[in-house]
This record gives C-alpha cells, structure tokens and sequence, in this order.
C-alpha cells in the first residue's frame, strides 16, 4: 500500500511540475500567429506585407465608386449618370455638392486610405525585422511603403484637409497613441510628413527601368519624384516643382494617346506609376471600377455612373484626339468593335475604365494610371510659367498639344499661358482623378462649377468633411472642417 | 421510494482516545436483506468500516460505546455497542434533508450541511418524460432554471440558470458528467443517470471557476448496487404530432385574398386542387427505445453495464434519427483503503437531417398548386390563363414545393462519443483521502449531403417539358459535400479530501486539489465534389483520383485548449449548525495572453441551521428551518478569443502575370482581455414543516457580470476593419426562487404530493463603458430586416430584445399599415428612419418560469402531472412577417381585411412589399403546458422470474395554452438570444406525444 501511496503522491507532483507556465502555451492551428514572424522571414516573406499594401488599391472602397464620386462625379468634369432614380447611395448629392459628413462616400474613402496606410505601417515596421532577406530587397520594399504611405496621405490631405497622421503601428493601450489616432494635424504637418517619406523612398527605391519584367508595376524612384514634384506643385513650391520634374528621366510621351487606355498600353513608356488591375483567372483586378462605370441599359454591361458632362465635352478643342479617347459615346463602335447601342441610359460613358476583354467583369483588367509623364510635363510647364520663365514653359506645353493633334498654344502671356495650361490638364488628365483637387488648387473651382451648373461654396468645398462616425469617436480632439 | 445508493458517501468519523474490543454484527434492510457498504463508525475509539457484501461488519470499539451506522437511503442510527453480535435493521429514510447527499463537485454533502444553492434531481425525474436529452426532461423541476427545448430529433435545448449573463460569450452551463467536463448531454442515456445536479448559486459554483458563470449540471451514471445480480429492462413505444396547427387559407379562399391584392383576377376562385402543404410535409411520428441494464454488486466489485437504443421517425417527412448508447461503469474495491472506480460509454448517433423550412414553405405556398402535377413532376407556383395552378404560365412566388426540398434532401449523420474514465479513491488515514481521476472524450462525426443539382433546377424551371429553359452545360448535374470531424478531450483532476471531528463539536472537511482540462484541436475537413456517380455506392472508388472534381476542400484544425487549475474548499460545522464553507479556485487559461490568463474564483457560504438550537426543540410543527447565504466570484471564459493572426490572399498582379501573395494584419489586441467576471449574492432559506411532509426552499440572489465583453469598432484611422473585442459593460440579473412541496402518506394504500416552483430573473444590460461598440445586429429574418439589436442605446434593456418599428394600426383611407416614428406621428414604412424610429419592445427572455407537479400512488398505479409555463417573454413571428405576395396566409385573414367596402377591417390591405419589423409581429410568449403526465401500474408479482413488472402511459406535451398566434411560443431556433431564439421561422413545432410502456426487473 506504501508503494501505491507514493507513487500516487509522485503522479501529483508530476502534475504540479507541468503545471508551469509553458504548459498553457498552445500552438495556433487554426490562423497564423503574428508571433511566428519567422514563416516570412526571406526575400519572398517581406514582399508580402508590400504586396498587401498595393493590393487595398484594389479594393472597391479604395479606388471604385466613392473615389469615382469625390473625384469625377463630384468635379465638373462629370454627371452622376446611370438611371435617374439610382442614387448610388450618395452620388446625388456628390454630384450636387450637397453632401455632408454622414455621406457614405465620404467615410468610405478616408477609412479605405487608413486601412492602407495600416498596411504600410506595418511593412515599415516588420520587414527591417526580417533579417534572412536581403538588406537592399528590405529597404527597397520599405522604401515602396513610404511611397505608397505618402501617396495615400496625399490623398487624404486633398480630401480633407489635415487629418491625423499615424506614422507607426499604434500600441492599443498608450495614450500617445490613442491622441495620435484620435487628433488632426495641420494641412503643412502632413505635407511635410508625405516629403519626408517620399524624399526616403527615393533614396532607395530603384529607376523604373532598373526593375525586372517580374516586377513591373511596383513604385520606382521615378514614382516618388514625380509625386513629390506634384506635392510641391500643391504648395506652390514652383522651384521645387521644377527640381523634382528633373529627376523623373527615363520616360516619354507616348505617340498615341488612346493606347494608354488598352491593354496594350499599359506600364508604358508615359506611364510612371498605375495600380495593375488582371481580369484573367485568378481575377485581381480594382473590384467593380469598369462595371460601375460601364454603360447601363439595354447593350451596356454596367451601373453607368460617372459619365462625362456637358462642360468636359465642350472643353476638348475641335480635333482634339483625346475626347474619343476619353468618352464612350452611345451609338458608336468602340476599338475592340463593340458597339454601343443608343439604347443603353446615358449618352456618354468613360471610355477610360473600359475593359475590352472583361467587360462587364467585376474584377478586370483596367488599370488607373496615377501618374504619367504628360503630368511631369504640364507640371514644369505650369511651374516654370509661375517663376516667370513662360518661353521656357510653352514647348513644354505644346509637347502635349502636338500628341494630342492639335496645334501650338496661343498664349504668350503669363496669364493667358497659365490658363492654357489648367485647361490642358484638364482634357489630358480627365478622369485620373484629378479634376476636382485640381479646381481647388488652382482657385478655379467656383466659376468652374457656375459653368457647370453647380454652386460651390468657398471656403467650404475646397474639403470634403470629416467623416461624422470618425468625429464621433475622436471625442473632441478633432473638429470639423469649416462649413460642414 | 427508497433512494438510490450513491457511489460517493460522506464520511463522519468522530474522536478517539482508546481501543477496544471486536465488536461484530450485521445490517440489515427491512426485508432482511444486508446492507453492503454501510458505514460503521465507533465515536470515542475513532475507528470505522464498512460493511461486507452481506451486511456484516466488525469494528474496533468499547462495548457500551456509541456506535453511529449510516447509509445513504437508510435512517442513520446510533446505538451502544454490545459484546454479543448485533443485528440492526435500518429503516429508509424519507426524503428528508438531513438525510439526502447533494453532490458539490470534487465530493459530496449532506444536504442539511450544504450552504449553497444546489438542485439535485433524482433518476426517476430525469427518466419520467420520454425525451432524449436530459436536461428537457428535467424543464420546470427545477426553480431559476430555464430550459428552451426544441422537439427536433437529437437537438440540444437551452439551459439558462439564473438569467444570462454574457452577451456574445457562451452561454451554455458546464456539464460534468462523472467528473468529464463536457458541452453536451445528447449522448447520455437518461435512463442511467442516478442524479442530475444543478450548482446554482456563486458560492457552489466558484469550485468550477472560470467556467462556471453559465451554472454547472453534475450527472452522475449508476452503480452496481445489492448482492444479486438485477437486470432491468425498459421499452417504450410513442406517437407524435404537432402540438397546435395554423389553419391557413384554402384555395378558394387564397385565390380571393390574392386576387384583392393584386387587382386583378389572376386566380380562379374555384380551384380545383387545395393542398394543405402542413399535411404533406408531415406524419405522425413515431418512436421508441429500449433499455436493457445488467447491475449487481460482490464483495470487491459493483458493476452495472447498460445498453440503449431510441429510434425516432420524426414527424417532418423523412426525418429520422436514431441512438445506440451502451455503458459499463464498475467500481473495485482493491483493498480496504483502496477503490478504483471505472465508467466508459459509447454512444453512436446516426440521423437522417431534413430543412426544418420546409415548415415556412409549408406555411407559405399556396394551396393551389397541388403536391405533383399529373404529369408527375412536383407542383410548382405557375398560374396558367385559367387561374389555376399548371406546368406552365406565369411564376407568382418564390416558394418552393415543399415536398420536393424534403425528398431532394439526400444527407446522413453518424456520430460516435466515447467517454469514459477512472478514478482512485485512496484513504490514506481514517481522516484523509486522497482521490485522483482521469476523464477522456472522444468524439467522431461525418456526413455527406448529395444535391441533385440539375434535377431540382429542372422542377423548378422545367415542370411540364414545356419550358426552352436548358440546363447550363457548365453547371454541375450534382453535388455532394463530406464532412469529418473529430476531438479528443481529456481532464486530470488529484485532490485530498481530509475530515475530522475535534472536540465534538468542530466538524471539519478539507478538500484541495489539482486539475488540467484539455481540450483538443479540433479537426473538420469538409469536401466538395461535383458530378458524383448517381449510385451511392460508388462515391468512394479506390484508386480514383477525384483531385478535378473537387469545388472545394476545407481542412482546419481548431486552436487546442488547456485550463490548469488548484482549488480548495474549507467546510466547517459547529455544533452541527453554524455551517461556513470557503472555496476558492486559481485557474489559468490557455485562452488569453500570457500575463492575463491566470484568476482566482473566491467565494464563501455560511449556514445556521436554526431547527436545531435548543429554542427550537419544542416547535414541533418545524422540522427543519435553515438560513443560508454566501457570495462569490465566476467566470466565463468562453469569450470571443483575441489572437492576432496574419491575414493572407491579399495579392496582387506585378510584372503582368504573376500573382504575389500579401500578408496584413487586421485585427487589433487588447491583450489585457480576459474571462468575463460574475459576481453573485445569495440569500436562501430551507425549510420543512408538518413532520417534512411540506418542504420547501426560497431564494434570493443579485447577480453582475461586471466586465462583459462586446464588440468595439476600432478608430478609423488605425485601418483596422474588424471589429475589436473589448470589456465594457455590465449585465446585471436579480432574481428570487420558490420551491414548495407536500407530500403525505394516508395510509398504506394512498401516497399523494402537490409541489412547485416559481422562479422571477429580471435580466438587464446595466451599463456600458465604451461608447464605441459595434452593434450586434440580429434576429434577422432573411429579406432584409432584423429585429434585434444591441448597441449603446441597449442600456437598460433585457438582453435578447426586440428592436423594431412600433406599429400603429391602419390607414382607414387605403388599409396600409401604419408605424409610429419618434415624434409619434403615424407615417407609412417608406418613411420610417432606422436611426430613430425604432423602439425596444421587450425581449425573448422570459421574467418568470414556474413548475407544477402532482401525483397520486394509489395501491399499484401510480399517476402524476408536471406542468411548465413561462411568462413576460416576446415571441416573433417571423414566418408571417416573412410572408410575401403571392403566398398564402392564415384562414382568419381571408376573412377580415380592408378593402374599400371594409374600411373597418383588423388586418392591412394585403400588400406587395417586404414588411418592416414592427411590433404587428411581436406576440406575447406566454404559455403554460403540460409537460407530462404518467399513469402507471405495478403488476402483483410473487416473487419469481420477473420480480418487478410496471406498465405505464404517458402523455408528454398533452396541452397547452399560449397566447401566440404561431405554432410554438418556445422557440430555442440557434439557441442563440440574439440569433433566431425566440423568432418562429424555420421552427420544429412542438410535439405532442402518447407513450406506452414498461419496466421490468429480473
């Protein structure tokens, strides 16, 4: 009986001694631990979390129908189109002006940014960490991150204004952190944090050209001067501007201007960054972009929105090769043979994010070209003209001019050639998302929209508003933007 | 009725200063019979021992001594101690209280001693009701225990004990099925549970820690018990149908009220087909079981091996379930001081499931389209030119045929539970024991499901031939979906139980010990393949590569979890009276983060026994009266869990065509997040009056959850989307529970007892720290609207309310239904705002429950009726509120709705649009039925081959009244308050059941 008491008294101690701290620690089968950092520990493994990143550029809330309506819809560029009674949830009054800070859109692409921006945070602060990939790979994929932070930021900044800036993974339980979430910075705090980022990302980050064919489409130095110069162009930095537009080399105007827009011509020799949309199986292409702005009705394949407006038809001089290009118009035959019934809603479509292989595909091959060549150009062109050198900004000028088969600038003047150039940015950039930060900047943004039939408030719709959820939850720390 | 002899027995020993003699004897039964096991205990020489097999016993003490003999289900007796051989016969005890042994976890207690709040069931009111699963026999017996059920074969009910008190964490009580910690009980024959134990109270509970907030249910299995071998048989055989029916609309009838909706003359108002679409999804069900147990007990071993098996041909057409339970537990005694004690049951399920919706679609398609057309093909919704039903014309809802969901439904289920365990029980001195028991479970499922895919499209679209309507090539002719999925849990648990008596008057028991619960990952693979072989038996070929026709593989293996626990309880008695018990338990959870996983469950019960101070001695009419409270900590950890984990398939094309894989993380961590907290004050009194023949017990109680754990939204610029769990609020239940009992004997002949229990919980979501929570958005009815909500405007509501537009009667003008909106202006649903309009009206949760119970034993029948009722609960009823043009509706409405001519009407203008939640559909939940009644009768046997034969009626669910308009107020659904409990849609109607059957003992 002794034995039997011992050995049970043992069989207890056993159970005390197991009972240390490891023996609850429990391996993860069911999702992968963000412990177990080690798994992308190599060349590969860091890419992932840039991948990431550019992959929110898919998605729908980042790049489809709210970014259409803030930036088309909402511009005097376009119509909200599709069928009358189809709101689009709030594309009425985008395109109206008079949506608030509840307005789904308006949250929809502030949170989408952020999402992104999360993304790139934690690229930032886990690929360094992964020491078995290559150090030039890590500070090139970091050096992608802050360009892709930096454009987003830009992108925030635009919308609304200064908007807090997040600049590390917050820790949930630090305070520091919570304000930082929680508290707006200054338009020319978040400026200089977009310089900041895009100055480093192009310290490290390779030429366009100097990539493989594996890895065409991912931000290049060429990428970040070329933003950075439009950051200057935004603050008026006309020197900068200029600087900035010198270092983006090794790029050229494309002769034909509509190819940019076919599959064919995408990461062309104009194109310097564009978000690569695949509709082949596995489809990843920008959710929705084609279809909810495909044509609508009987022989169209898509919502219809966003259809250009009477004021960008008439802003295209006679001849001008890029309002074909641009405009889908109903009754016609489109490149790929296509042909557009009169039948379909609306008379006029873009022509821009058509899709010939996928087109009523959700997930297609249409990219969005974010920045091109034609832009460093008219950016010069506009800047050289503000720091008084307009000789040196007219060929500049005309370059554009001449691909689109029209014929040189009339302007001479300072003031007539600055004009010549917001117009020509106009029907070269029309639907790149552009147009509406773009009346805003140039101060252009009331008569435009008299023109267009729509009553711009100055001093408030410069800005969209702060989302009122995101107000809501800032408890204070952050006010509203004037107006709203 | 003699009490069943528990295999875990209290142990009194009293102090000693000297030795004695030998003192032999023997115990007996009133037959004559010896009392095995027995406790034999000498006070002053602090010696005692058990019985033998045949009653006899032999102890080391002084002739004059006292010698206190006790056994559970006898009187226990003191007597002096003689030098010749003494022979005592023990009378049975009563079901008095000072007597019966309530089972505590990790040991046992005299209830009079308990100071907590226990309800122990014994087997036969487990067993008495005929269904499966124990804790729905047990509805209404037990006072603050509420149970949900559901007649659907082989399902589990809900079993909340004194108020939820998690919002999203689980719900469901710990069940400890002799010593094994498990979820559910469907494997558990009830006819072997000896005792069935609901720990009620914090200060009973708090032994279990952090897994008992939910309440914990101890079932214990059968022993072996007499010195000959017994086996029992039991076989039953029953009815079943739908306790109460809708009359729907006939054709004519149906043809009448849509024509009105629409304006038109579509349907012909003389049909010449009227189905009743109830009638041919059902039939009557039938189902019986079968019980043969084998129990006895020898000197060193008691054994008791069972067998079972319950069919059921449920009455949903098609619907079958079936259960084989088989079950051995013996105990060995090895030596004085040593007993190992083993159990193992298996279990095999196997059931046929079939879309419990086909009750909505029976409820909802019309009775005009006939079951099959002539042609054959099954019936569906086509109005031809001459306004009846056809193969062709045009579809006018989107209800399907019934009849043909239930037979293109080809699914099968089979599972296998193995649990099992032993246990050692090691007296190391008379006063310390020292138990150690090891649990496992096994569990092993799979299933297939094979769809006819081509073939439904085809009755669906294809009736007559007539259709140009052609299966798409692409598409696949059918499908069929494997699943597996299996676990292995298991539980360690070593603990010394030490019992002394000091100086007479100081009785003390400590019990201390250690656990480990694990459970296992748990795996599931579920594959999908298309274009099988249409003969079943040759899905499954060896050497065939099915890699091309697979549309879907899924294999996980869920995160194992591990408890490790210590546990104390310090139970004191002075002078067999004041009573305090100290409990405290330190668990640590595999669940949470590291330097967050481990808490302490402390809680303490006192007890004053007050009918036995002196000033009492003369209330004779008192026989029992005591006081107790005790307060204590719980927790809940089955919380939603906070890993973080990395987020793949966010790729993206570079270089053209290739594919890169991105990697996110989006979730955020607290990592502080830890086990929900309950907090519980209770205040009881026990009594027993008029020589015990009136028992009863009142409670009081105040229960808070303090840190419920809900869903925050994270901030929108930290760009995490996935809502956050968090601790935030508070949910507070307080309660009061009456039990009452009178049970009297006339005379040999006559035996009656009247009893009940009422209980009243008020539930209430108390506070809410964040002002940030994500809603849970619920109840959803599959068009669109849901109808319950949580979210900060929660504050102060039950959990599980109902959230909708309160309705407002009709527009007398055009008969559309009218809603109130925040100003309390009548407005149509167009203009109703979600934001403000909607209101709380009141929740699924009932306020009170309440039991009756009577029986009379007169001679050899014995009779008795148990009654359930419930009230203060709302229903909805979602399969009208579901309803859509086009399909039909209840035979009242016909009769009664606005027209033009009838502006005046009860019901809306039949209309063409998806009704908004409003409280039109929000009903009262009340009901009170009856849950059983038994009549039974013993046949006058002589001693011989069957010694025991008992045949019996049973009348389950026999009535009911409620004020529901629907089938079922008691709607379990997911079983989830803020799911589709409480919300009649999809819903198995309750059954009523007629039993026959017997017992007999060989």
């Amino acid at each position: 009986m002794k034995k039997v008491y011992i050995s049970l008294f043992a069989l207890s101690t056993l159970f005390m001694a197991s009972c240390s701290s490891d023996y609850l620690d429990v391996d993860a089968t069911e999702s992968i631990k963000t412990e177990d950092i080690e798994l992308f520990n190599s060349n590969e493994g860091a890419a992932t979390f840039t991948t990431a990143i550019y992959n929110k550029f898919l998605s729908f809330d980042m790049s489809a129908f709210s970014w259409v309506g803030l930036t088309s819809i909402a511009s005097d560029d376009a119509d909200k189109g599709s069928s009358p009674g189809d709101t689009g949830s709030d594309k009425d009054v985008l395109d109206a002006l008079t949506f608030n800070s509840s307005s789904p859109s308006v949250a929809e692409i502030f949170t989408a940014n952020y999402a992104g921006i999360n993304r790139c945070n934690q690229a930032i602060d886990i690929i360094p960490q992964l020491d078995k990939a290559d150090a030039t790979v890590r500070a090139r994929l970091v050096g992608e991150a802050k360009f892709l932070r930096a454009f987003m930021y830009f992108t925030l900044v635009k919308t609304y204004g200064g908007v807090p800036i997040i600049d590390h993974l917050p820790i949930q339980s630090s305070e520091d952190d919570r304000i930082m979430q929680l508290t707006r910075k200054s338009k020319e705090e978040v400026y200089a944090f977009i310089e900041k980022d895009l100055l480093e990302a192009a310290a490290v980050l390779p030429l366009k050209s100097s990539y493989s064919s594996t890895e065409v489409g991912r931000a290049s130095q060429g990428a970040a001067y070329a933003l950075l110069a439009k950051i200057n162009l935004y603050q008026k930095n006309w020197q900068k501007v200029v600087d900035n537009c010198n270092l983006v080399t090794g790029y050229s105007l494309v002769s034909d201007y509509a190819s940019m827009f076919k599959l064919a011509g995408e990461n062309d020799a104009e194109s310097i960054f564009e978000i690569q949309g695949t509709g082949s199986i596995p489809a990843k292409g920008i959710a929705g972009y084609s279809n909810v702005q495909g044509a609508r009705g009987a022989g169209g394949w898509g919502w219809g929105f966003n259809t250009p407006s009477q004021s960008l038809l008439n802003a295209y001089e006679a001849n001008d090769v890029r309002k074909n290009a641009t405009i889908i118009f109903a009754g016609t035959t489109l490149y790929d043979g296509r042909v557009v019934p009169t039948t379909v809603e609306n008379p006029r479509y873009n022509y821009k994010a058509y899709s010939s292989s996928y087109t009523d595909g959700w997930e297609t091959d249409a990219n969005i070209k974010y920045l091109r060549f034609a832009e460093v150009i008219l950016m010069k062109a506009e800047a050289l003209n503000e720091l008084g050198q307009t000789a040196d900004a007219v060929p500049l000028l005309n370059q554009i001019r001449t691909r689109a088969g029209l014929a040189n600038t009339t302007a001479v003047s300072q003031t007539d050639l600055r004009a010549a150039i917001w117009k020509e940015r106009r029907v070269e950039m029309a639907f790149e998302h552009d147009r509406y930060f773009d009346l805003v900047r140039t101060g252009q943004a009331a008569a435009a929209f008299t023109i267009h039939g729509k009553t711009f408030v100055t001093g408030k719709h410069e800005v969209f508003p702060i989302p009122q959820v995101f107000l809501e939850q800032t408890g204070g720390l952050s006010t509203q933007n004037p107006g709203y | 009725m003699r009490n069943i002899i528990l295999g875990l027995i209290a142990l009194v020993f009293l102090p000693a200063y000297m030795s004695g003699q030998e003192i032999k004897g023997k115990i007996l039964d009133k037959e004559g019979l010896g009392v095995p096991g027995a406790i034999v205990a000498a006070a002053s020489s602090n010696s005692s021992t058990d019985t033998d097999i045949d009653g006899n016993f032999s102890i080391k003490a002084n002739v004059g001594e006292m010698i206190k003999i006790s056994m559970i289900g006898f009187k226990t007796v003191s007597l002096k101690a003689t030098a010749s051989f003494m022979t005592v016969t023990l009378s049975e005890s009563k079901d008095t209280q000072l007597d019966e042994v309530v089972i505590i976890g990790y040991g046992s207690r005299k209830k009079v001693d308990n100071t907590t709040s226990i309800t122990s069931l014994k087997a036969e009111e487990v067993s008495q009701r005929k269904v499966l699963n124990a804790s729905q026999a047990i509805q209404g017996k037990a006072a603050g225990v509420q149970v949900i059920s559901s007649d659907v074969p082989g399902s589990s009910p809900s079993v909340v004990i004194r108020g939820l008190g998690t919002a999203i964490g689980g719900r469901s009580p710990l069940y400890v099925v002799d010593g094994m910690p498990t979820e559910n009980i469907n494997n558990i024959n009830t006819n072997d549970i000896t005792s069935y134990e609901i720990l009620k109270d914090a200060s009973a509970l708090a032994i279990y820690g952090t897994r008992a907030a939910n309440g914990v249910i101890i079932i214990t299995t059968k022993q072996g018990k007499g010195d000959k071998v017994t086996v029992e048989v039991e076989s039953f055989t029953g009815f079943r149908n739908p306790l109460k029916k809708v009359q729907m609309a006939d054709s004519n009838a149906y043809a009448r009220y849509t024509n009105a909706a629409l304006g038109t003359a579509t349907f012909s108002e003389n049909q010449p087909v009227n189905t009743d679409w109830l009638d041919a999804v059902t039939r009557t069900g039938t189902y019986s079981q079968n019980n043969v147990s084998l129990s006895g007990s020898s000197e060193n071993i008691k054994y008791f091996f069972s067998a079972g098996n319950y069919e059921e041909k449920a009455v949903l057409d098609g619907l079958n379930y079936s259960r084989f339970t088989f079950r051995n537990n013996n105990e060995y005694r090895i030596s004085d001081k040593l007993k190992i004690t083993q159990n193992l049951s298996f279990t095999s399920a196997n059931s046929a499931p079939k879309p419990l919706d086909a009750f909505t679609s029976a409820y909802k398609q019309s009775p005009i389209v006939p079951v099959r057309f002539s042609n054959g093909s099954y019936g569906v919704s086509f109005v031809g030119s001459d306004g009846t039903a056809g193969t062709a014309g045009s579809s006018f809802n989107n209800v399907g045929n019934p009849v043909a969901q239930l037979d293109y439904t080809d699914e099968e289920q089979r599972s296998i539970t193995l649990q099992g365990g032993l246990k050692l029980d090691y007296d190391i001195s008379s006063s310390l024991k020292f138990t150690s028991q090891f649990n496992g479970e096994y569990y092993s499922w799979k299933k297939y499901n094979y769809e006819a895919t081509q073939e439904i499209f085809n009755t669906y679209n294809n009736p007559g031939n007539l259709s140009t309507i052609v299966y798409p090539a692409d598409k696949n002719i059918n499908s069929l979906e494997r699943g597996r999925d299996q676990y292995f849990n298991w539980n360690l648990s070593n603990y010394f139980t030490y019992n002394k008596l000091f100086g007479d008057i100081h009785d003390v028991e400590v019990t201390a010990g250690m656990e480990t619960s694990v459970r296992g990952g748990r795996e599931r693979m579920t594959v999908i393949r298309r274009d099988v072989n249409a003969n079943s038996n040759y899905w499954s070929l060896t050497d065939v590569d099915y890699a091309g026709t697979v549309t879907s593989y899924k294999d996980d293996i869920l995160n194992e979890t591990k408890l490790a626990s210590y546990f104390g309880r310090f139970q004191y008695k002075l002078l067999d009276r004041y009573l305090f018990t100290g409990t405290v338990r330190r668990d640590g959870s595999s669940n949470f983060a590291k330097d967050y996983r481990w808490g302490t469950f402390p809680a303490f019960g006192l007890g004053w026994v007050i009918s036995k101070e002196n000033f009492m001695a003369d209330v004779k009419t008192i026989n029992l009266l005591k006081l107790r409270g005790g307060w204590g900590k719980l927790g809940n950890q089955t919380v939603p869990l906070n890993n973080q984990s990395y987020t793949s398939g966010l790729s993206y094309y570079l270089g053209g065509s290739i594919l890169n894989e991105g990697t996110t993380i989006n979730s955020l961590i607290d990592p502080s997040l830890t086990w929900e907290v309950t907090e519980e004050t209770t205040i009881g009194l026990d009594f027993e009056l008029f020589d015990s023949k009136l028992k009863g017990s009142f409670d009081v109680y105040d229960k808070a959850t303090t840190n419920v754990i809900l869903y925050t939204k994270p901030y929108l610029t930290s760009g995490i989307t996935d809502p956050t769990p968090a601790e935030v609020g508070e949910i507070s239940n307080k309660g009061y529970e009456i039990a009452l009992r009178w049970d009297d004997k006339i005379s040999d002949n006559l035996s009656y007892w009247v009893g009940g229990n009422f209980s009243n919980n008020t539930n209430k979501l108390a506070s809410l720290q964040n002002s940030n929570i994500s809603p849970i958005r619920g109840g959803n009815l599959g068009n669109g609207q849901f109808t319950k909500q949580l979210d900060n405007s929660s504050v102060g509501q039950a959990l599980g309310s109902f959230y909708v537009y309160e309705y407002a009667g009709i527009d007398a003008a055009n008969g559309n239904m009218l809603y109130y909106n925040a100003a309390g202006e009548k407005v149509v649903q167009s203009e109703l705002k979600e934001a403000t309009d909607k209101k709380y009206v009141g929740s699924i949760l009932p306020k009170s429950n309440y039991g009756v119970t009577l029986g009379v034993n007169y001679k050899n029948f014995d009779f008795s009726v148990d009654g359930y009722g419930t009230a203060g609960a709302k229903v909805y009823n979602g399969k009208k509120a579901q309803r859509f043009s086009g399909e039909n509706v209840e035979a009242s409405l016909t009769t009664d709705f606005w027209t033009a001519t009838n502006t005046t009407a009860s019901n809306p203008a039949p209309f063409n649009q998806v009704p908004v939640a409003s409280t039109y559909y929000v009903e009262s939940g009340d009901f009170f039925r009856v849950n059983n009644i038994t009549l039974g009768y013993k046949l006058p046997l002589k001693e011989g081959f069957i010694n025991y034969c008992r045949l019996y009626v049973n009348a389950i669910n026999p009535f009911i009244t409620q004020k529901f308009s629907g089938f079922s107020p008691e709607l379990n659904g997911d079983s989830d308050p803020y799911g589709t409990q409480g919300i009649e849609l999809n819903a198995y109607p309750t059954l009523r059941s007629i039993v026959i059957g017997a017992n007999l003992k060989f």
